[in-house]
């Protein structure tokens, strides 16, 4: 266990709170119109917990990873679509704090500070789990970068202050060729679609959107050229926890609502036999496991040591703990849950396992370090067994 | 063994997905948005000579029964899950009337529900753990030529659309034991109101609302069985629902394993459809083997429940079998697809349909457990050996 200080506590007290007053109470209306949830950033604007990944020099609150992610928790808790809301704006922010310049960071940190948000856009028609098949372009032209290409799925989009784009500066070195772009929003050239009607995390903004001759400065280039997708794939790693934190928080709430339902409908003198009684204790088991999983990973990050898989496996776990947890507690609660409100937590879960790097990319990720670890003498029989 | 279908039971399941692919495919949106009763759709359902399947003496299709049915449910499944919900409650309705309905009671009912020219439904649950335990229980009280029927029944399937309700109320004896007893109670009848209907996450095309009794009288010839055996009539129905929710479970995760394997042919990662990839062929696979699985199940009992032999047992455990894999397996399916199996709407970038995201919505609502977490276990458990 990661030991929380006495000001971790506080802070995560103070999102609890935010989270019941601000969170709870709007999550189904928005859940149902999947209108975007603009009013969050109005509520959440005095407290300044949109920069809560943004260093202190540059304004923020300077949040360690731990800490976020506590705040996070909570936030999935209330509901998954908000907190990924805050989440996929951090997502943005992790690349420019890997690869931007001191001028770039304070600009496009800059709208956090007053509950502005950030997105990040990868993704494209054909680049999904294969995110390095992409067709989008970046071509100097004098002092400028002129992008070209589709985007979506891209979360925040159609609400971003800022974003970091990926786009190739020399498609013939392939993912060694994409370089990452600051764009800011009303950039001329950034034609944005119409959100996605999507199952779950429905409030939570997903757009297409298409570049088409849009002139980006060159001095919004992130890092060098072709470093693009290192910058990705280093954002990814830092931000994929993140979704853990939500997912547990998701978790959490799930059970909380079915032990709440079934105390009201099979009051005290119906104590729960074993049967109910070890199926409760299972998913607790499960989440419980979940979130030390995911505090794991922010101590390994804090502490400077390597995290990549723990960050695969973070993000994995978590998310299908979740949809588990979900459709258990669904089960259990029957039609007073298919007829409520609690339909929303299995939907959300659902979208969890894809986005972020669907758990099958993850798992690749978490096999490949699995079995690159042993190097113990293997025999020749074994040797001619392999191939 | 094997499962084969009589000749009749197979027109059946052709003519049932001639007329899921016809009449539900083009509609299966508008069905899923839930607005209106398809009131049109049950209608042709009858004259199609699929509503009074599970009552064989009635029945226009000779050897029709309990496994025809299922044909019936799963096929519809395959298109509109919610659809094949309307058929199955109205089915139960029919099921209890065929086998605990008095002479009268059948002449006058049995005709109309199988040609679809009056839809049933079933009342059985309440908002505490069983009838009669928790608030506003639906109470039966005793007076001259029959009963007073007040409370609540809840999460009434056809809610609103249905002719002719059975519910499940409560007799309070003077001695301060109760019964539990079956009463057919007719729409429309004074001081019986259809609460709003409910927002459910699926299985839309359905109607589901409380209904709420105030001062309802029945006759004594409204009473189903006899008095206090509703508790059996009951048990039964959950039961032989369970094999015909199931069949549905079946016919939704057919039909999305069959678009997800499209889908992967086509989407190419990697310079090669997905399809090509171990890590989705094992997904098809799982979802595959569950759902052979639980048809095996499902049609076993069903066979049980036709040929009259005990059920219970082996229709509890098709309940368990599919609580345990019948949402995983659409969990499963939307995963191959991605960012269009969790699209409600195809996206405009992109063509083709996009039905999982319905059918993750649907699935759930046909393994809810509705009855205390032990209920499936228990009655497994006590018929080892």
């Amino acid at each position: 266990m990661n030991a929380i200080s006495p000001a971790q506590r506080d802070i995560q007290k103070a999102a609890k709170d935010f989270v019941a007053k601000n969170i709870i109470p709007r999550a189904a209306e928005f859940d149902k119109s999947g209108a975007f949830h603009s009013y969050l950033l109005d509520a959440a604007r005095p407290s300044n917990i949109f920069a809560m990944a943004v260093p202190q020099e540059y304004g923020g609150l300077g949040f360690s990873p731990l800490t976020q992610a506590l705040v996070l928790e909570e936030w999935g808790y209330g509901c998954a679509a908000m907190g990924t809301t805050l989440s996929a704006s951090i997502l943005s922010m992790e690349s420019v704090l890997i690869a931007g310049n001191d001028e770039q960071k304070r600009r496009f940190f800059k709208p956090m500070l007053t509950a502005g948000i950030g997105a990040f856009a990868l993704t494209e028609p054909d680049a999904g789990s294969d995110a390095g098949a992409g067709v989008a372009t970046a071509v100097k032209s004098g002092g400028d970068y002129v992008l070209n290409g589709p985007k979506c799925w891209i979360t925040n989009g159609g609400e971003a202050s800022v974003f970091v784009i990926f786009a190739a500066t020399d498609p013939a070195k392939g993912v060694k060729g994409i370089s990452a772009f600051i764009v800011e929003r009303g950039q001329q050239g950034l034609i944005m679609g119409d959100r996605e009607e999507k199952l779950g995390l429905r409030s939570s903004n997903t757009v297409y959107f298409f570049l088409k001759d849009a002139r980006i400065p060159a001095k919004n280039l992130l890092g060098k050229e072709g470093e693009g997708m290192k910058i990705a794939m280093m954002t990814l790693d830092l931000a994929r926890p993140s979704i853990g934190a939500l997912a547990v928080g998701l978790a959490q709430r799930c059970l909380d609502e079915c032990v709440k339902h079934l105390n009201q409908r099979f009051p005290e003198k119906t104590y729960p036999g074993q049967t109910l009684q070890f199926k409760l204790a299972d998913m607790q088991i499960a989440i419980e496991g979940a979130r030390e999983a995911q505090h794991h990973t922010m101590a390994l990050r804090e502490a400077g040591l390597p995290f990549s898989k723990e960050s695969a496996i973070a993000k994995t776990l978590c998310t299908d703990v979740a949809m588990s947890i979900a459709s258990q507690a669904m089960r259990l609660m029957g039609s007073h849950a298919y007829a409520g409100e609690f339909g929303k937590f299995m939907r959300d879960a659902k979208v969890m396992q894809i986005y972020e790097g669907t758990n099958q990319i993850q798992r690749l990720v978490i096999a490949r370090s699995v079995l690159a670890r042993p190097k113990v003498a293997v025999s020749a029989a074994q040797k001619a067994g392999a191939k | 063994m094997t499962y084969p279908l009589t000749e009749a039971q197979s027109a059946i399941a052709q003519h049932a997905h001639e007329f899921a692919d016809g009449y539900l495919e083009p509609i299966v949106a508008d069905l899923d948005r839930g607005v209106v009763f398809p009131k049109a759709l049950v209608a042709q359902l009858g004259s199609d000579n699929f509503l009074g399947l599970v009552l064989p003496a009635q029945s226009p299709i000779a050897g029709a029964g309990f496994v025809g049915h299922i044909e019936l449910v799963e096929a519809l499944s395959q298109s509109s899950a919610g659809v094949a919900s309307i058929v199955n409650s109205h089915a139960l309705f029919a099921y209890a009337l065929a086998h605990w309905g008095s002479e009268a009671q059948k002449t006058k009912y049995l005709p109309a529900l199988a040609k679809g020219e009056k839809l049933g439904a079933v009342a059985i649950m309440e908002s505490g753990p069983g009838p009669g335990l928790g608030p506003n229980p639906l109470l039966a009280t005793r007076q001259a030529g029959g009963y007073r029927l007040d409370g609540v029944k809840t999460f009434v399937r056809n809610a609103g659309a249905a002719d002719v309700y059975l519910v499940f109320a409560t007799i309070q004896f003077a001695d301060d034991g109760n019964g539990l007893t079956g009463f057919i109670v007719e729409a429309g009848s004074k001081g019986l109101t259809v609460g709003p209907r409910l927002e459910t996450m699926g299985l839309r095309a359905c109607p589901v609302a409380h209904l709420e009794f105030s001062n309802v009288v029945v006759a004594e010839d409204d009473v189903m069985g006899t008095e206090n055996c509703g508790g059996v009539i009951a048990t039964q129905l959950l039961s032989v629902g369970s094999v015909a929710e199931a069949a549905q479970t079946v016919g939704i995760a057919r039909a999305a394993v069959k678009h997800a394997a499209g889908y992967a042919g086509h989407r190419v990662q990697f310079r090669h459809p997905i399809a090509r990839l171990q890590a989705v062929q094992t997904l098809l696979a799982d979802i595959v083997t569950d759902s052979h699985m639980a048809w095996l199940g499902v049609q076993h009992a069903a066979r049980l429940i036709e040929e009259e032999a005990p059920f219970e047992p082996e229709a509890a455990m098709v309940k368990s079998f599919v609580g345990r894999f019948g949402s995983k397996m659409l969990i499963d399916a939307v995963q191959i697809e991605g960012g269009m199996g969790i699209s409600e709407v195809a996206p405009k970038h992109i063509s083709g349909s996009y039905p999982l995201a319905r059918m993750f919505r649907d699935i759930a609502g046909t393994t809810l457990l509705d009855a205390p977490a032990d209920f499936t276990d228990a009655l497994i458990a006590a018929n080892v050996a």
